[in-house]
């Protein structure tokens, strides 16, 4: 078995005055006061998805190593551009085989050093072919068009998509960690910027810096750091693709591996890159009819972070954010909006889907 | 902006053409072009250049620039229904007042330029034949 010891993250915001190294040590000086002994972790784990291009820094998890005092420990990096499900799949495969007994895994990334416009230029090396970055597209010009089938394809109004970033403002107002702490009307919403018609500045997830950090042990030794250490039963990921069928295979194979039915009773975070990749994802895992699923979200308890659209998005660190998170609501110490259940599921992917972990975990 | 000019070399076939796979083993179509089947496995690849002929299934116009593709903005981009049977992603030119279902055709276009050195990249863009419904 798998277990998470503790979790840590720092608030979401523009960190001007800090570095990657900074956050990342800030994170871990909360993790610090919480475990019952000092950690030494047999693996350090990055996910990162930008601290090379964006933070002009290669080899982060040997230099976090060495910062945090974790010399002789194996450290690497897990690139897989905005799904840190990958490196959340690594770490628990490095301990459910036997191979390390301990993973600090930390999530980092910052996109306040740049201007969006570069930041842009970025995120779009994430397109699957070459020619679409040489030609200028961007990930918001698919997740436009996508859009723009959803609306023909089910007969709904752009004032559909609001629904999703009105109820993450209204979840992330709860969330002192949250990115952007306010509430968003319908009003707001559609007279906003437009960033790709038909999507506005509120259907884009907030790109923010954060780091979060999050102990895994094997379950033996979970309970030296902690009285109350969290299950992590299991993980499936797939990757396709890209679909213009308004579905998201990548997601609907993870399921197929993952075995369960996910229900109101689950507590949810999901990669919400976009309105439409939320709607999208939330019909591929069963938690909305197709073409509705964004009118039916007081149905289930999902991202009550805020998500990405407002608790903020940090590129590859983001499923760790969401793996903190959940661990904290299925303890009992999530500092935002609570959820009642058992069992929490993490669903991480990149921001067009086409590489999808979901992670299940128990108290 | 920096533009590599082996890199723009290489890619030539699927920035200067169209230049689509057929698998002889399965039948797929896809682009880019690469030796091996994305959905078979087989190494039994035909080269195709595309007609560059379509259907507008969708467009939107992109407002929010990547660096070094600022002159560009707003950008109308199109999902573009080749009359090989497949979909890509590509920027229209000439799109005023496009519309959804429109019969394209792809048009070699500047699609930027290297500020440090001058260097021009060029690519595809797809601009619009007739906006009148069409079927192939």
């Amino acid at each position: 078995m798998v277990s998470i010891a503790e979790v840590s993250l720092v608030k979401v915001d523009r960190y001007y005055e800090y570095s990657e190294k900074d956050l990342v040590i800030e994170a871990y000086k909360q993790l610090e006061t919480k475990v019952k002994e000092r950690v030494k972790p047999d693996v350090v784990i990055v996910s990162s998805g930008y601290i090379d291009s964006i933070g002009k820094s290669n080899l982060s998890a040997v230099k976090f190593s060495n910062s945090l005092g974790f010399k002789g420990a194996k450290a690497f990096r897990v690139e897989n551009g905005d799904n840190g499900g990958a490196s959340i799949y690594t770490a628990y495969s490095l301990i459910k085989s036997g191979l390390a007994k301990s993973v600090l895994l930390i999530g980092i990334d910052k996109f306040s050093d740049l201007s969006s416009k570069q930041v842009n230029d970025f995120t779009a090396t994430n397109l699957l072919y070459d020619y679409e970055y040489h030609l200028g597209l961007t990930l918001h010009s698919h997740a436009a068009i996508l859009a723009k089938l959803y609306m023909k394809q089910y007969n709904v109004p752009y004032e559909y998509f609001a629904n999703w970033p009105i109820k993450m403002h209204e979840y992330a107002v709860e969330n002192p960690n949250a990115y952007l702490r306010f509430k968003a009307d319908l009003k707001t919403v559609i007279s906003s910027q437009l960033v790709a018609e038909p999507l506005r500045l509120f259907d884009i997830a907030a790109r923010g810096d954060g780091a979060s950090i999050v102990l895994l042990t094997e379950d033996s030794l979970a309970k030296k750091y902690t009285d109350t250490p969290v299950t992590l039963d299991r993980i499936a990921g797939a990757s396709f693709d890209y679909s213009y069928e308004l579905s998201l295979p990548s997601i609907r194979l993870a399921m197929k591996e993952l075995d369960h039915r996910i229900d109101e009773k689950n507590i949810v975070e999901l990669h919400d890159s976009y309105s439409i990749i939320a709607a999208l994802e939330l019909e591929e895992l069963g938690l909305g009819e197709r073409g509705k699923s964004l009118e039916q979200l007081d149905s289930f308890q999902i991202n009550y972070s805020g998500g990405l659209k407002a608790r903020g998005y940090i590129g590859g660190a983001t499923a760790i954010y969401q793996l903190s998170e959940i661990v904290m609501q299925l303890r009992g110490d999530f500092k935002g909006k609570r959820a009642v259940g058992e069992k929490g599921i993490v669903v991480s992917t990149d921001d067009l889907a086409s590489s999808s972990f979901i992670i299940s975990l128990t108290r | 902006m920096r533009i590599s000019p082996p890199k723009n070399w290489r890619l030539k076939e699927e920035l200067y053409n169209i230049t689509l796979g057929k698998c002889q083993e399965c039948g797929s179509v896809f682009y880019p072009y690469q030796s091996i089947c994305s959905s078979c496995g087989s190494s039994r690849i035909e080269k195709i250049v595309s007609r560059g002929h379509g259907k507008l299934l969708a467009y939107t116009v992109s407002y929010q620039a990547r660096e070094g593709y600022e002159k560009a903005m707003p950008m109308p981009i199109g999902l573009i229904e080749l009359d090989e049977g497949i979909k890509i992603l590509a920027p229209l030119a000439d799109a005023e007042n496009v519309k959804e279902g429109a019969e394209v055709e792809a048009v070699l276009r500047r699609i930027t330029a290297d500020s440090s050195n001058g260097l021009i990249q060029y690519g595809i863009k797809f601009r619009v034949i007739d906006n009148a419904k069409y079927d192939r």
